[in-house]
């Protein structure tokens, strides 16, 4: 197959195509065998999606050296992928940097889709009983705008981690190649799947999902919980990468306490992803086999517990949101020093604020169910653990007030994103503690209020973040750098607009605005407000817009940028652009701190001896 | 050094086999004739301990690299060792949720199931942990053959537990998965197990035709290291459910 | 250091300007139970300590961006600075401190909230898709309004016919789920007579924005003469109990009685007329229609309009009874 069809999304999609067909089969031939009706859409569906999946990544490639070893023969050698060309991203990679692409790629796609999900109902919205949409069909868009928003910020995240550990560890590449390919490649039918709820009736639970009402919802409600049992796997899979290459693949001479501090974020992220993220496809495959076979684990009427759905939700969506933004906080402290050329600040007391988050991040679930019916008495621990969280956060902003005390600053594009990032992550943080005391929980829960935290924790822990370090690295990925004039104007659009329309989610919720409403009565006075939301998030659209211009445009004919651009430390920047195949030729060794700014002869890093021959990944 | 270690390595094997065999025999008369719920939850954790230790040589992990070269064979075995051992972490947290899902919807009462069959497929399946180990033993020091046998008869009692377990057990049991909660834990627990089961039986296999291929050595044979490590965690979880699911708490 | 103690009188500065706005924008509601008291004093704290934290952080930004900036021909790097051990402990110390105590306030006003009155009035919240019903176990009836007397404490029960809603009154400060197969509670003292609205809290389904009901707190003589003209109007005309009963059960956000459109056929008329369905057939709406329409609504779809919208659930919910209530009223409409 590989002849006819070279292009390996191509053949993977022929291959899903086959699996869908074959899982279908299967579910029917079973029925048949069990004197039952053939044709039921639900498990054939769900089979059909599973087998699809499966069959689209045998199909792009991604099994194909380990099946040659579990036959007992040897894989070939992948050679110089750079060959051939463009087509290398649509096919599976070993090249961390190639897969890195296709991670962003993927991202940017999803982040797009959701987020025009969100421009259609915040017009709806903008107007009280406005028709635009059925309320169903709110309630479809408005999950999947939060669904979709969450995959795409895993896979930004993955995409990061993935193409910027190896080169901050002096790596050629990060330890499981293949596996790094599989985790992508299972993320694009995820992806397809989790859409096609859309025309499947749709659902109508929000991104939790929560039963009874998610065992009773259409069909579409299984496709959102099989597409997120294999994204789920993606997530996973690339945290065990990241883990075992920062372990096993440093640098000579790079100690732990030497590492860019980028690399403790996405430690105490994988660490998270690793074990946390198996809660939520267990929960959600609990509530499938409740609709499949019938399963009563949350249906009262067969003994079971609505509430230990959340228990088992949350304790992975809890840690989940700690995943979103622990790499964006260590992308701010890892760009602060080079554009304010100052030390990081307390780096020691930064890098254990990242675990401390991540490790205490697993204490506090019961904080999303204070107003749940959960037995009482666990309320106030639930409590306790969640404000202790503020004090490892606390750190990290002192810590880059600090930084910035007494540098000599400049505000290049990748620096006013980081900049932006620290104001609006501030907002997230403190609107943070009010939903941790119980008792002023009780008013907030469930209502914009909340809607305006998490938007400005997620915009100022991974959106803006996403933003500086896409513009930070990509003279690095291209040997080009992104127009400064487009990035101001993406930020002027973005920043003031964004922020403007969470401090009004957060003052209608404070007012007793509830969300996930496909309409509200006008007599409560929000229409102002909800009007002016929409437009401001049209703003923040069309910033995204400006980015997506200075993305082509600087792809067709940007400035070249092929040497230290940023007069950056770090051991990448010492090195041509774009990044070579295999990263360092020479080998690296460690002989300073990292963050050694202002201070003479205090070289980080040394090359050492003769170039290495091309070896194979 | 290899040949004269072979002897006791295997004795151990039978050893700890031993000692698991008994404390099995122990936690199954507890239960039913002296019940104290904090022994069986010790023994089950000293089986566990047994079985990651001496059999999944979890101490490895912290030993240090007889190669500092990130390029040399010993390296990347260490390397492989531990991701496998992250797959592992990850994977014992699905376990870990049916577990609290099982404490959480039935308490301290426990499903109506046959005890004879699950004292029967619990010890078909730490059976196959001695018989994975003594694969592995043998594959250190070179024994092809024994290899062979040993991987042969772990796959035959892997199916054979299986069939204990879809063949009977699910077949036997006084619910359907659709008719209450404790059903529906019971299938869930028992099911994602097998499933691992499966996928363990798979591996096992694979690693057999492989070294019938003759592609493994006495220095490198990660493969069978890693599936017949695989296969004793899928051991060490059913450590864990064995008690869980038969042996705490009162019927309904 | 000139620069420290301009920074302190800026973030003094700071603080009280952020929160005197936030005073001045009036961010909570009307304050109407006595539960809100000291759920609203612990907002006030919050505001305080959210304007001051904000204060302490963008200030000394600020001021350094504007500072430290590399002006024109500026060569050169910052000052080489690494950290400082003391004040490092002490900016972990001192939040540290800050937030147990927070936890302390905050559990003293769980504590309060939460406090029984062994007085309290009981009653029962049935809520459903897509409607709160209010039973008064003490009375021996039941209303589609939440009808409380001022300063006495109502203890709801609450239960849920289908799946999880939730029991919000901003005024009141308090929200608690209502769950299917176990009872949840929640006790509120109404301190201010007015009319307010209890909204559904917790997405329920396709109308969950539409699901509310009204909640009037009344001095207790008013209260007192509500419920002895429930108490009158309770089982008689079948056609009024029906009418009671298609409030209560909320089918009016679906099903009009006028005439005009919505997610269900009106009811305008129904009763005898010819309907078309959407398999091609037409029938006539007699009573066995009209009563598979309520208990087993996807047998007969009417042309235009989708299976699985109507909830399912009223077979089992609704009494003999009260379908031939609802029967009764639906043929009554002309």
């Amino acid at each position: 197959m590989k002849k006819l069809i070279p292009l390996g999304l191509i053949r993977g999609w022929v291959w899903q195509i086959i699996g869908t067909a074959f899982g279908v089969g299967l579910v029917t031939g079973i029925r048949v065998l069990m004197h039952l009706p053939p044709w039921k859409a639900e498990p054939s569906a769900v089979v059909g999606g599973l087998f699809g999946a499966l069959f689209f990544i045998y199909g792009v490639g991604v099994f194909d050296d380990w099946i040659l070893w579990a036959s007992g023969r040897e894989s070939p050698d992948h050679g110089d992928e750079m060959k051939l060309g463009w087509r290398r991203f649509f096919g599976p990679s070993n090249n961390h940097k190639t897969i890195g692409v296709q991670y962003l790629a993927l991202s940017l796609l999803l982040f797009t889709i959701a987020g025009i999900f969100a421009l259609i109902f915040r017009v709806k919205l903008a107007v009280p009983g406005s028709k635009l949409l059925t309320p169903t069909e709110y309630n479809t868009l408005m999950s999947l705008h939060g669904i979709v928003m969450i995959i795409s910020v895993l896979i930004g995240i993955s995409a990061f981690m993935n193409y910027v550990v190896p080169m901050l560890i002096g790596a050629r590449d990060m330890v499981f190649p293949r596996l790094n390919a599989f985790s992508f490649w299972i993320a694009v039918p995820a992806g397809e799947i989790l859409l096609s709820s859309l025309f499947m009736g749709g659902f109508d639970t929000g991104w939790t999902g929560y039963p009874p009402l998610s065992a009773q919802a259409p069909l579409g409600m299984q496709m959102f919980f099989l597409g997120v049992s294999l994204a789920s796997f993606s997530s996973i899979l690339s945290a065990l990468n990241v883990l075992a290459t920062v372990i096993r693949l440093r640098a000579k001479g790079m100690t732990p306490f030497r590492m860019p501090i980028f690399v403790w974020a996405a430690i105490a992220t994988s660490i998270i992803s690793l074990t946390a993220t198996q809660l939520i496809g267990l929960s959600f495959q609990m509530v499938m086999l409740q609709r499949l076979l019938g399963m009563g684990f949350f249906d009262p009427i067969k003994g079971g517990n609505p509430i230990l759905f959340q228990y088992l939700f949350w304790f992975y969506s809890h840690p989940a949101v700690y995943v979103f933004v622990l790499p964006g906080l260590g992308i701010i402290s890892e760009l602060l020093p080079v554009f304010v050329r100052k030390p990081l600040y307390g780096y020691k007391w930064v890098a254990m604020s990242s675990l401390a988050i991540a490790l205490a991040g697993f204490l506090v679930w019961g904080h999303h169910m204070f107003a749940a019916g959960m037995a009482e008495y666990l309320r106030d621990p639930f409590m306790v653990s969640t404000l202790l969280v503020a004090v490892p956060t606390g750190v990290k902003f002192f810590s880059w007030v600090a930084t910035i005390w007494r540098g000599k600053i400049t505000f290049p594009t990748p620096m006013l994103f980081v900049l932006a990032s620290i104001l609006v992550f501030l907002l997230g943080g403190l609107s943070g503690p009010p939903n941790a005391t119980v008792s002023t929980d009780l008013q907030l829960n469930n209502t914009y209020y909340i809607v305006g935290h998490f938007h400005d924790a997620l915009y100022g822990g991974y959106v803006f973040p996403f933003f500086a370090a896409i513009y930070y690295w990509f003279p690095k990925m291209t040997g080009k750098r992104m127009s400064e004039k487009l990035g101001k104007l993406q930020f002027w659009l973005m920043v003031p607009s964004f922020t403007v329309m969470s401090l009004l989610m957060m003052r209608i919720g404070l007012l007793g605005m509830r969300r996930r409403v496909s309409d509200y009565d006008p007599a409560l006075g929000f229409q102002a407000d909800m009007m002016v939301m929409t437009i401001m998030s049209f703003l923040t659209a069309l910033g995204v817009l400006v980015f997506f211009i200075n993305l082509f445009l600087t792809l067709k004919r940007g400035e070249a940028a092929t040497g230290n651009v940023w007069n950056s430390r770090s051991p990448e920047w010492l090195v041509p652009s774009p990044m070579p195949l295999h990263n360092y030729d020479q080998e690296l060794e460690v002989v300073g701190e990292p963050y050694d700014y202002g201070l003479k002869d205090s070289p980080y890093v040394r090359f050492h001896g003769e170039s290495e021959d091309g070896r194979n990944q | 050094m290899v040949e004269t270690n072979k002897a006791s390595a295997l004795r151990l094997g039978m050893l700890i086999f031993g000692a698991l065999a008994v404390a099995t025999a122990v936690e199954f008369l507890l239960a039913l004739f002296a019940y104290v719920l904090p022994i069986l939850v010790v023994i089950a954790l000293i089986k566990a301990g047994l079985v990651m230790y001496y059999y999944m040589h979890i101490n490895r992990l912290f030993e240090a690299d007889p190669d500092p070269d990130q390029e040399s064979f010993s390296y990347k075995l260490m390397t492989n060792r531990i991701g496998l051992w992250f797959f592992m972490l990850s994977d014992s947290f699905i376990f870990g949720g049916l577990l609290v899902s099982r404490f959480n919807l039935l308490g301290l009462t426990r499903p109506d199931v046959n005890q004879f069959t699950g004292l029967g497929v619990t010890s078909l399946l730490l059976i196959s942990s001695f018989f994975a180990n003594r694969a592995e033993t043998a594959m250190v020091h070179g024994d092809r053959k024994q290899t062979t046998i040993s991987l042969v008869v772990t796959i035959l009692l892997g199916l054979l537990f299986l069939a204990g377990v879809i063949g009977i057990e699910w077949r036997i049991a006084p619910f359907r998965p659709a008719d209450n909660v404790a059903g529906a834990i019971f299938y869930a627990m028992t099911g994602f197990h097998a499933f691992h089961v499966l996928t363990g039986i798979t591996f096992l296999s694979i690693v057999l035709g492989n070294n019938l291929r003759m592609r493994y050595t006495s220095e490198k044979h990660w493969a069978v290291e890693a599936a017949v490590t695989y296969w004793h965690f899928i051991d060490v979880v059913w450590i864990i459910f064995y008690p869980a699911l038969y042996l705490i708490g009162s019927v309904h | 250091m000139k620069h420290f103690f301009s920074i302190a009188v800026l973030i003094l500065a700071s603080t009280f300007a952020i929160h005197a706005g936030m005073i001045d924008l009036h961010l909570l509601p009307k304050q109407a139970s006595l539960q809100a008291v000291s759920i609203d004093q612990l907002f006030a704290i919050y505001m305080w300590a959210t304007a001051f934290v904000f204060s302490l952080i963008v200030v000394p930004l600020v001021y350094s961006l504007i500072l430290y900036r590399r002006r024109k021909g500026e060569t050169g790097d910052g000052a080489h600075i690494t950290g400082n051990s003391t004040l490092e402990i002490a900016w972990t110390v001192v939040p540290l401190i800050a937030v147990i105590y927070l936890a302390y306030l905050g559990a003293q006003s769980l504590a309060e909230i939460r406090r029984i009155d062994q007085t309290a009035m009981v009653v029962k919240v049935i809520a459903g898709q897509w409607y709160f019903q209010f039973q008064y176990p003490d009375y021996g009836f039941s209303s589609p309004e939440l009808h409380l007397p001022v300063n006495r404490q109502v203890d709801l029960q609450m239960t849920s016919n289908d799946v999880i809603h939730s029991f919000f009154v901003p005024e009141f400060r308090l929200k608690q789920d209502i769950l299917p197969g176990r009872t949840t509670e929640l006790r509120i003292t109404p301190t201010s007579i007015g009319s307010y609205t209890v909204s559904c809290a917790q997405l329920c389904g396709a109308n969950h924005a539409y699901m509310r009901a009204t909640v009037k707190v009344d001095s207790q003589q008013d209260f007192d003469a509500w419920v002895a003209s429930q108490k009158a109007t309770a089982g008689q005309n079948p056609v009024l109990v029906g009418e009671q009963l298609a409030q209560q059960y909320g089918c009016a956000v679906c099903h009009s009685v006028d005439g005009s459109k919505g997610n269900g056929p009106t009811w305008k008329g129904l009763y005898q007329s010819q309907v078309s369905l959407t398999d091609g057939t037409k029938v006539t709406a007699d009573q066995t229609y009209l009563l598979n329409s309520i208990t087993n609504p996807n047998l007969q779809i009417v042309a235009g309009f989708s299976p699985n919208v109507m909830p399912q659930t009223y077979g089992q919910t609704l009494s003999k009874d009260q379908v031939s209530a609802l029967l009764a009223y639906l043929e009554s409409i002309k």
